[in-house]
């Protein structure tokens, strides 16, 4: 027992077992010096109330369980897409380059979700550049078929305008590559 | 604690296994925030707690079908989440303080004064320094108000080992509050 352990008592004390006049005289003091310290524990409520959406958000977007938002037309964000097919890079057999653009002047971010990322709306963003608001990323994906959707803002989910695409299972359109 | 409207979680649990999968929202409603505290106070940061207990939920969807006993939903949750809490503060040891001094500011607003302000957050600095374990049982007798006997039976462990931490961690936070005075 060092000096700054509590006396065994006081640790009873301070367990709820005993109170401060249970303790003999000598040991009030440290009794008290004890029970201030418990008066210090901060047991403000701690509320969550975003863990819900981001949770759910969390296993539909690995579902693919999509519901891409509509543009609203207010945003008059005019998007058109091309996509590329690049020539083959010198990886292994069965990847392709593939650009993706999306005219948004006026979004202040945009990135892609796809099969290729689990859906994920920030695992790929896209850079603007130029002055008319082209956004654009350049990925290497596997040959076949993929699904995705550009995420403007974070939160609008908006399909290729120019590319096929495929009902999610809501009722919105997911665009689809194939390569 | 609350009174539990709704219905029970083992009729929720059934109904996620059997493919109502967004009923399972109604879990993460139920017992985010009451667990909300426990990783902040674990973590030392509101901001590190709330990816502990998104985390945690997702796990726990992912594993819904080994929760042996859905009438237990909440007890099988809680060790995945304080299995995350343990591995965050193995992760990330040096980055907590900050942010808990950060945390127990805003909660200052509400009481005490700027005296005990300053009380708590030595403390919540204090407590960071404990070992997981002992941290652990302090946070869940003396935050979330359990006895010894419920701890023991959360962590399937015996109130004799409880109380051993329990007053180890006395004397560190004793050791603790005198140096920072």
């Amino acid at each position: 027992m060092s000096e700054h352990d509590f006396h065994p008592l006081v640790k009873q004390l301070l367990d709820g077992d005993l109170t401060l006049a249970d303790l003999p005289a000598e040991l009030r003091a440290e009794g008290e010096e004890a029970l201030s310290l418990l008066a210090a524990v901060d047991r403000e409520i701690v509320a969550m109330p975003a863990v819900t959406w981001r949770v759910m958000a969390t296993l539909e977007r690995r579902r693919r369980r999509l519901r891409p938002w509509l543009l609203a037309p207010a945003l008059a964000i005019a998007a058109a897409l091309l996509f590329v097919i690049l020539p083959r890079t010198p990886r292994p057999a069965a990847a392709v380059t593939v650009r993706f653009e999306l005219i948004a002047p006026e979004a202040r971010q945009v990135s892609l979700a796809g099969t290729f990322n689990q859906w994920d709306a920030r695992a790929t963003p896209l850079v603007r550049s130029g002055a008319n608001g082209t956004w654009t990323a350049t990925l290497t994906l596997p040959a076949g078929q993929h699904q995705y959707a550009f995420v403007v803002d974070g939160v609008r989910w908006v399909p290729d305008p120019g590319a096929p695409a495929v009902d999610d299972g809501f009722g919105r359109r997911n665009s689809v590559l194939t390569l | 604690m609350r009174p539990q409207t709704g219905p029970a979680d083992g009729d929720i649990v059934r109904a996620v296994l059997a493919g109502e999968r967004e009923r399972f929202a109604l879990l993460v409603e139920r017992y985010r925030d009451r667990y909300a505290r426990y990783a902040a106070r674990m973590l030392g940061s509101v901001d590190a707690a709330e990816d502990a207990v998104q985390d945690a939920f997702v796990r726990a969807y992912d594993q819904l079908e080994q929760c042996k006993d859905p009438d237990k939903f909440v007890g099988w949750f809680f060790l995945i989440l304080r299995n995350r809490c343990f591995a965050e503060r193995r992760r990330n040891k040096s980055a907590a303080p900050l942010e808990a001094a950060g945390g127990i500011e805003a909660a200052d607003r509400t009481e005490g004064g700027a005296e005990a302000a300053e009380r708590r957050r030595a403390l919540q600095l204090a407590l960071l320094e404990l070992t997981p374990d002992q941290r652990e049982v302090f946070v869940l007798k003396h935050v979330e108000g359990l006895s010894y006997g419920q701890i023991a039976e959360r962590l399937n462990t015996s109130v004799a080992s409880l109380k051993m931490r329990m007053h180890r961690a006395y004397d560190r936070l004793r050791e603790q509050l005198r140096d920072h005075t």
